[in-house]
């Protein structure tokens, strides 16, 4: 798996979990908390199914962390690619 | 029944019902009469320990709950931490509160090992709960064994639970009231009590437990029920610390459950009023405590029972708000005609969001101008999250760049949702000071 992989099914949970949202505006830049609808719950919603996805687990205390969408593919891929 | 301690709890319920389950958490349970023996056991090992301040980095599972009850009994103080807050923070809040030994994940209590500090001499039967704030101006609210006991059975008599309930614990433990309401509550009753398997179970954990009672923040209530993970045998949904839309409680009801929706402070021990009849934001006051207006509409307690000692080390701040046995809470409300408490606003500088933490506006605000270089800023609500309205020429993305630090020592649901950068100039009184409600009526 690459990580542009990863980026696209990243977005396509996002999009799983909030179909109103227009998930192809989202840049890797996006702050994933406020250029989105995604609220605290639904992002706990979004990385709970991101870490199911790819059988990973992302540090809760890491999570306020991951401010853009690009924070949360690093956060994937960097644990993918140990695996 | 209303219990004097947890000792008086533990043992009255072990004795009651001996064999009836107390506590859940994944498939271990155990029963009243084991969790006394436990704690009892646990808390001998405490007290030759020789530690007088035990700090809990609080992670809702049955050991941590066993922990707690046994520090107490051992005589220790007990400081509840949030185990997600950042290290630095939790460092100098170990400092604060003297903390002389953790309790929490390995790792992380031995990152904070070189914070602690010497104890304390009279920490018995003292539980410490940090007001919402997240920054190192927190406040410990210094509350007793016998105080949250009073205020679980205050709760419980406008709102009882029967021993076949199950109330599931969602809410995190270092929290008055997911202590009280999630943890207290169901155990006074002699109800068992679902340890909820936090975050990242949100979603599954009412499936998982089959409760018939839970205790939720609104922003918790809103994603139960919009992700439908509500399971059929729930009957009872309390709601607190937060205001919480309407069409949450009414979507809850439409599914056959009933809701409550409680006031009350970490000051108070949690609850103060409660409602029980068909409005659910008209609330009841609970047998203990008073409430009174003051002539602009503050709301006043008395709770000889339930409230605080007073803030940890900080007689200045208690003095402001604790005056003649008086709690003045910086909230707003009125009375209807039948006597009942309805909340009406916020007289503080301060932000309530939808997952009951608090945004202490003034204090936020400088921290944003110190990253920023730049004054004229204010925080108010958009869509119940925080929103920055900036005042001058500047790019988003360039704020946000410098933001971003900060923002990462912030949980979540407290970190800037929105940026509006304006030329207009912010409301402010003639003394200077913003006028939040116009603030916030012209973002909305």
């Amino acid at each position: 798996m690459t990580r542009q992989e990863v980026l696209e099914k990243t977005k396509k949970v996002i999009h799983d979990c909030f179909p109103d949202m227009e998930v192809d505006k989202l840049q890797e830049d996006s702050v994933i908390n406020t250029e989105t609808a995604i609220d605290s719950m639904g992002f706990v919603l979004v990385i709970c199914k991101l870490e199911a996805l790819f059988d990973v687990k992302i540090p809760e205390r890491q999570w306020n962390k991951l401010s853009t969408l690009g924070d949360v593919v690093d956060a994937l891929w960097k644990r993918i690619e140990k695996k | 029944m209303r219990f004097d301690s947890f000792r008086h709890l533990l043992s009255y319920w072990a004795q009651e019902r001996p064999d009836a389950p107390a506590l859940r958490y994944e498939s271990e349970t155990r029963s009243f009469s084991e969790l006394c023996e436990d704690v009892c056991k646990r808390a001998e090992e405490l007290k030759r320990s020789g530690r007088s301040c035990i700090g809990v980095l609080a992670d809702g599972s049955l050991s941590c709950v066993e922990e707690i009850f046994a520090a107490n009994l051992a005589g220790l103080q007990i400081v509840m931490l949030d185990a997600m807050a950042p290290e630095p923070l939790l460092k100098t809040l170990i400092r604060y509160t003297d903390i002389d030994t953790l309790w929490g994940d390995g790792e992380l209590c031995d990152e904070l090992s070189p914070a602690l500090m010497g104890g304390v001499k009279d920490g018995a039967g003292k539980l410490l709960f940090f007001t919402s704030g997240t920054t190192e101006q927190a406040k410990a609210v210094v509350l007793t064994d016998h105080s949250l006991c009073q205020s679980a059975w205050n709760g419980s008599a406008k709102l009882p639970l029967q021993p076949e309930d199950t109330l599931l614990c969602m809410l995190p433990l270092g929290h008055v009231f997911g202590f009280v309401c999630g943890l207290l509550w169901g155990l006074s009753c002699g109800a068992c009590v679902a340890l909820g398997r936090g975050a990242r179970h949100y979603a599954d954990d009412c499936d998982y437990y089959r409760p018939t009672a839970v205790s939720v923040v609104p922003l918790l209530l809103g994603f139960l029920l919009q992700h439908s993970c509500v399971n059929e045998e729930l009957k009872l949904i309390l709601v607190g610390a937060g205001d919480c839309p309407p069409q949450l409680l009414q979507a809850a009801a439409a599914r056959g459950i009933r809701v409550s929706f409680g006031y009350g402070l970490t000051e108070t021990s949690s609850g103060v009023a409660i409602s029980v009849g068909g409005d659910p934001f008209a609330m009841e006051v609970c047998p203990d405590d008073r409430i009174t207006l003051s002539d602009d509409g503050e709301i006043l307690i008395e709770a000889p029972t339930c409230m605080m000692q007073g803030y940890y080390k900080r007689p200045d701040a208690t003095r402001e708000v604790l005056r003649g046995g008086v709690f003045h809470t910086g909230d707003l409300g009125r009375f209807d005609e039948e006597g009942r408490l309805h909340i009406t606003g916020r007289k503080k500088d301060m932000l309530v969001l939808p997952d009951g933490t608090k945004i202490f506006l003034p204090e936020y605000e400088a921290r944003l101008m110190s990253a920023l270089g730049h004054t004229e800023l204010a925080v108010t609500l958009r869509n119940d999250r925080p929103l920055l309205v900036f005042v001058g020429q500047a790019e988003e993305k360039t704020l946000r760049e410098k933001l971003r630090p900060l923002m990462e020592l912030l949980p979540r649901g407290q970190q800037l949702a929105g940026i509006l950068i304006t030329d207009e100039a912010l409301p402010r009184t003639a003394t200077g000071k913003i006028k939040r409600w116009e603030l916030q009526k012209k973002v909305s």
